[in-house]
């Protein structure tokens, strides 16, 4: 469904990716690990477009998009919720998550997928009036990922959504992911909260100082040793 | 590689003193060259405005405020002598030093706090502040004569600074470009000079080197607006003639930025090029195109502006460097100073000799800070000792920089103190205070200064100590050295790798000579082998007396460098102690990798 | 005493309408691209000419032209938009000012050039038209100017709030990022946001035609009044703007009336300078 290939990118100065080949089945979860500073963000945004990739190719679907703008991306189904929840502080849950529909092939189903949400986060339903900037970390995180659903993605990337939250949240917040796979839409997560990522993924890979270091299954690595250590520099 | 053009160059700089002399002879002669009143007075208006520009640059170009309202102080300074002149019969030479003095008194109280704005702010606030000046002359008839203006009468006299004829006001206004040519030039190569660069370019950085940047664009604005005055009264000298609308307007203002852009802005020649190729340009444009096309010259003016600003930001000057960068060839190796080290910290070092000593250099106290409704940091507690090295690490979002940004200056806690060596500096307020304290930064997305090379870049950083040019270079030249650089001390530091980069940033860093020196994510984005060089360069700071709090996420450096780590996850300390022990602390494995990852893991 | 207030403070506010939709396109440009119009001005200036021109020769009344106005200096805005700002909204803030200098100075001195330093006007025929409530006097065209100012700026509320594309710009100016992730095409975004902002002031000009007289540095005068309302507003709040426009033209006029006609201006530059030095996020702004 999504496949990167050799995919090399700069941050500034910084060669932050270097030579990424990873792909994301259909129905699949799958994840990508790594400490800090290891390109995670860099190559979530680069796959959306905000970052131009110097070298390599992303294609989704079929189609190449390493050279199209964010909106074109987005238009494909191929869908962020970004680091820290980027909510839009001063206008409504109900106004953020209609502009998640901002999308041509979104907006026609735009009263269906609130329902949708609705029915994921029934808090939202209730809230939905509150302007974004004034809510728990929690909830913040349940319109951003409500937001991403709001663009009907066929593949949805989450960049660290458990980052600030406490351990129950973040439980909900997995069991959210869970239930998205379920209705049929792939997802490619980025987090260093490994364990819980692991769990649930198809497929994994392990990034360290933007390139691939490692990739299995999510039971197999797991289960292995070496990525205890390409965390700790053990 | 030697071209052509070198035995030129080497030729000049041999003769120095006596081409410079034979230079200065040329220029003084240049008034006496046009023979007749219209070529005098175009060669007067071109010192005039090259004054003007000059003037504007320092403040723009070099300190990097831009000012739309330097009318002001033109009007000011014609004015005072003007009115002075006219009532009291005092010597338009006397008032004119009158007018400089106050357009500096005005300009103080105006735009001192006007720095704190952002660019586009303070350059409305300029504009909008040149308005009111207008609009208060021409209200104002009592003293200033309204509308009406004031003229001065031609009683040919010295004292009176009424000439006959243009040359006597050729020489006069010649004065006070070379005056500002020299101001420029001296200042330039000065240390006041380095932190005007510094401070254009990246005024955190220059902060986090001792930088005071409030002053120095304080005393950029003070030379500034006393020549644009000195030039206002000439103005009304030559002219006899000023209103409001004349010496106010906002055309002066734009006009005089104009050339400098031109020209090349934040370059000494810039501005004096500018005036040189588009008043005579100017002047024969409107000759030439007649009556009809007398507004024409603005309308010009302005595609020039907009042209120049988006594909020759450098300006004429700038493009003429480049070409000539071709012809001239610098050399690349620069002769260090034998046996010159690291400088060594001044003052109170009980602790050299011990690399590990247990009086705190530095005790924070219940620090926080609060960011709208995130608690970045949360009652964080902790001291560093003299000659270790500590280092901090913690997943991302932890609050890492906010700490790095509370202990240099950058912001204030919101409760807490904090204390090094023994003084309480939480309220001190600055970044550059800090930096005098001894507390030295690195910045996680490294600042080199552009426009400057390696070895001036490290120069800012000496200058918190010292004040001599020669010494800072000197010093500078050993640190260089040090951090492996010396192929490279007279590179541009725009053209240097990214590792090059960090070491420079670290290089400058240590100029400052601190006690205390935070890094900030120095290894990130090294290969291996660079990884290893810096590790060796850290290694051996302690021993100079510099006690080191690192930010780290590349853990093999984290673990190789570190007497002590600290963790902090979401602004609270999690756990601190040995390397050996945090990598196995429950509580660190599971703020990164999630809780219960032991009881799954192997 | 009472009548020369309330009649001052009604005179104001009415005023005070159009200072505020002039203001509102600098608010908007602020707000979303992050930079300063220093050609605000010219705009509004040449929109007068072109309301004054249309008058003249084909006798359209400028409250009629307004319709003609406002979709031809928002394809203007645009235009300005992709040609000239584009290239150098990345830039250092030195470029992007003197661009905008730069087409102020274009603009104002081919006026100069073209219509020389005469002043001109439109007279309507109800241009002295008064109506009467007790013992005030409200002028006709200064009542349809400020119903008609008002009318477009709780147009522009709307279309904001309501459609796609106003949420679009709100968003853009809030969270850049998040914006572009959403599938909003930022480009587009800050063209329209231009767009918008210039037809504003286009419209401005129009309904302020028959109050006033058109001469090429009409724009200066006017610009300055714009940039303390934007100031006194809150630079990125609209409805900031509207309440600080209604603000400035009660307090020009009361300081007009008590102090002198001729130093009102410099009463509110002097406020402009100490908001921008004391509160420099203005009454309502944020950030």
């Amino acid at each position: 469904m999504l496949q990167l290939c050799d995919v090399s990118s700069h941050y500034g100065d910084l060669e932050a990716l270097r030579s990424v080949t990873l792909g994301v089945g259909a129905n699949q979860i799958a994840s990508i690990v790594g400490s800090n500073g290891a390109g995670k963000t860099t190559l979530v945004n680069t796959i959306s477009g905000v970052l131009t990739c110097s070298s390599g190719t992303i294609s989704f679907l079929g189609k190449p998009l390493e050279k199209a703008p964010p909106h074109k991306i987005v238009e494909e189904g191929l869908v962020q919720v970004p680091e820290g929840r980027l909510l839009f502080p001063y206008m409504s849950v109900l106004e953020n998550l209609e502009l998640g529909a901002f999308s041509n092939r979104s907006r026609n189903a735009l009263n269906r997928s609130l329902d949708e949400v609705f029915g994921y986060f029934p808090k939202l339903r209730d809230r939905r009036k509150q302007l974004a900037g004034t809510l728990s970390g929690g909830e913040q995180q349940m319109v951003a990922i409500g937001r991403g659903l709001m663009a009907r993605p066929k593949l949805l990337m989450l960049d660290e959504p458990s980052l600030g939250l406490s351990p129950l949240i973040v439980s909900e917040v997995f069991e959210t992911i869970r239930r998205i796979h379920m209705e049929g839409i792939s997802v490619l997560l980025i987090e260093q909260n490994i364990l819980q990522c692991l769990l649930i993924s198809d497929k994994a890979y392990v990034l360290e100082n933007g390139s691939v270091v490692l990739q299995g299954t999510g039971q197999e690595l797991l289960a292995n040793p070496r990525v205890k250590e390409a965390y700790l520099g053990l | 590689m030697r071209s052509n053009f070198t035995w030129l160059s080497d030729f000049i700089m041999g003769h120095k003193k006596s081409f410079l002399a034979a230079a200065f002879l040329a220029i003084l002669c240049i008034p006496l060259l046009p023979q007749n009143p219209f070529y005098q007075d175009l060669l007067i208006q071109v010192f005039f405005w090259a004054t003007l520009a000059s003037a504007w640059n320092l403040l723009g170009g070099f300190a990097g405020q831009i000012s739309l309202g330097h009318a002001a102080f033109f009007g000011i300074g014609a004015y005072t002598s003007t009115i002075l002149y006219l009532t009291f019969g005092l010597s338009p030479w006397i008032g004119m030093f009158a007018g400089a003095g106050l357009s500096v008194s005005v300009a103080l109280i105006v735009g001192l706090p006007c720095f704190r704005l952002s660019s586009h702010f303070f350059a409305l606030a300029t504009l909008a502040f040149a308005e009111v000046l207008r609009l208060l002359a021409s209200y104002w008839r009592g003293l200033t004569n309204g509308g009406v203006g004031l003229l001065i009468p031609h009683q040919v006299a010295f004292k009176n600074f009424v000439f006959e004829g243009k040359l006597a006001y050729s020489y006069v206004i010649l004065a006070m470009l070379l005056g500002i040519f020299f101001v420029s030039y001296f200042l330039k190569n000065s240390r006041l000079g380095y932190s005007l660069v510094a401070l254009r370019e990246d005024q955190n950085a220059a902060e986090s080197l001792g930088v005071n940047t409030n002053r120095t664009k304080m005393i950029s604005l003070v030379i500034s607006v006393f020549f644009t005055s000195l030039v206002g009264t000439f103005y009304a000298q030559y002219y006899a003639f000023i209103d409001p609308d004349i010496v106010f307007t906002s055309q002066i203002s734009i006009q005089l930025a104009l050339l400098s852009i031109i020209g090349g802005v934040g370059t000494i020649l810039g501005p004096i090029i500018g005036a040189t190729f588009l008043i005579p340009l100017d002047v024969f444009l409107r000759g030439w195109l007649g009556g009809v096309f007398s507004g024409m010259n603005f309308v010009i003016y302005g595609f020039v502006l907009i042209c120049a600003v988006r594909y020759f930001p450098y300006g004429i000057f700038g493009w003429l460097k480049m070409r000539s960068d071709k012809f001239l060839t610098k050399s690349a190796l620069v002769f260090s100073s034998p046996g010159a080290g690291v400088p060594v910290p001044d003052a109170n070092e009980p602790c050299r000799q011990s690399t590990r000593c247990e009086k705190p250099l530095m005790m924070v106290n219940s620090i926080s800070k609060r960011f709208g409704g995130l608690h970045a940091v949360e009652d964080l507690s902790f001291s560093i000792h003299e000659g270790e090295i500590l280092g901090l690490i913690g997943p991302n979002g932890a609050g890492k920089t906010t700490v790095f940004n509370l202990i240099s200056g950058f912001i204030t806690p919101h409760s807490g103190s904090i204390h090094f060596e023994g003084r309480d500096i939480t309220s001190l307020g600055h970044a550059h205070r800090f930096c005098k304290q001894g507390i030295g930064r690195t910045f996680q997305i490294v600042k080199p200064f552009q426009s400057m090379t390696v070895l001036e870049n490290i120069m800012v950083g000496g200058f918190n100590r010292v004040r001599d040019v020669e010494k800072a270079r000197e010093e500078a030249l050993g640190i260089v050295e040090r951090i492996h650089l010396s192929h490279h001390a007279m590179t541009q530091s725009s053209h240097l790798t990214l590792a090059n980069r960090k070491r420079l940033e670290l290089g400058r860093a240590l100029a400052t000579r601190p006690r205390l020196l935070l890094l900030d994510e120095v290894m990130a984005g090294l290969n291996p082998k660079e990884t290893e060089d810096i590790i060796a360069v850290i290694r051996s700071l302690p021993k100079e007396g510099i006690t080191i709090l690192m930010i780290e996420h590349v853990m093999k450096a984290v673990m190789a460098l570190s007497d002590r780590v600290m963790v902090i996850s979401s602004g609270i300390k999690i756990v601190e102690g040995l390397p050996e022990h945090i990598t196995k602390d429950k509580r660190v494995i599971d703020a990164y990798l999630g809780e219960a990852y032991n009881a799954t893991a192997v | 005493m009472l009548e020369i207030i309330l009649q001052l403070v009604i005179n104001g506010l009415l005023l005070g309408g159009i200072y505020a939709l002039l203001s509102i396109g600098l608010t908007m440009i602020f707000g979303v691209l992050e930079i300063i119009n220093f050609a605000h001005g010219e705009f509004l200036m040449i929109s007068m000419y072109v309301t004054f021109f249309i008058f003249q020769a084909l006798g359209i009344d400028p409250y009629i032209t307004l319709v003609i106005i406002i979709p031809s200096f928002f394809l203007l805005g645009v235009l300005v938009e992709q040609v000239i700002i584009k290239p150098i909204l990345n830039d250092p803030p030195l470029n992007q000012i003197f661009t905008t200098i730069g087409l102020g100075l274009i603009f104002q001195n081919l006026a100069l050039l073209f219509f020389k330093a005469d002043f001109r006007t439109v007279k309507t025929s109800y241009s002295s038209a008064n109506i009467f409530l007790g013992e005030l006097i409200v002028s006709i065209p200064r009542l349809i100017a400020f119903l008609l100012a008002v009318t477009i700026i709780a147009g522009l509320f709307v279309f904001l709030r309501k459609t796609f594309t106003g949420k679009a710009i709100r968003a853009l100016a809030q969270q850049r990022r998040a914006a572009m992730l959403m599938g909003i095409n930022v480009d587009k975004t800050y063209s329209i946001a231009f767009g918008i902002g210039i037809a504003c002031v286009g419209a401005a000009g129009a309904i302020l035609m028959p109050l006033f007289f058109v001469f090429p540095t009409v724009g200066s005068l006017f610009v300055l009044i714009a940039f303390v309302v934007v100031v006194l507003g809150g630079y990125n709040s609209l409805g900031g703007t509207l309440v600080a426009g209604l603000v400035i033209g009660v307090i020009e006029g009361f300081s007009g009336f008590f102090i002198s006609p001729h130093l009102k201006e410099v009463i509110y530059f002097i406020m402009f300078i100490f908001i921008l030095i004391f509160r420099p996020t203005g009454l309502f702004g944020r950030r």
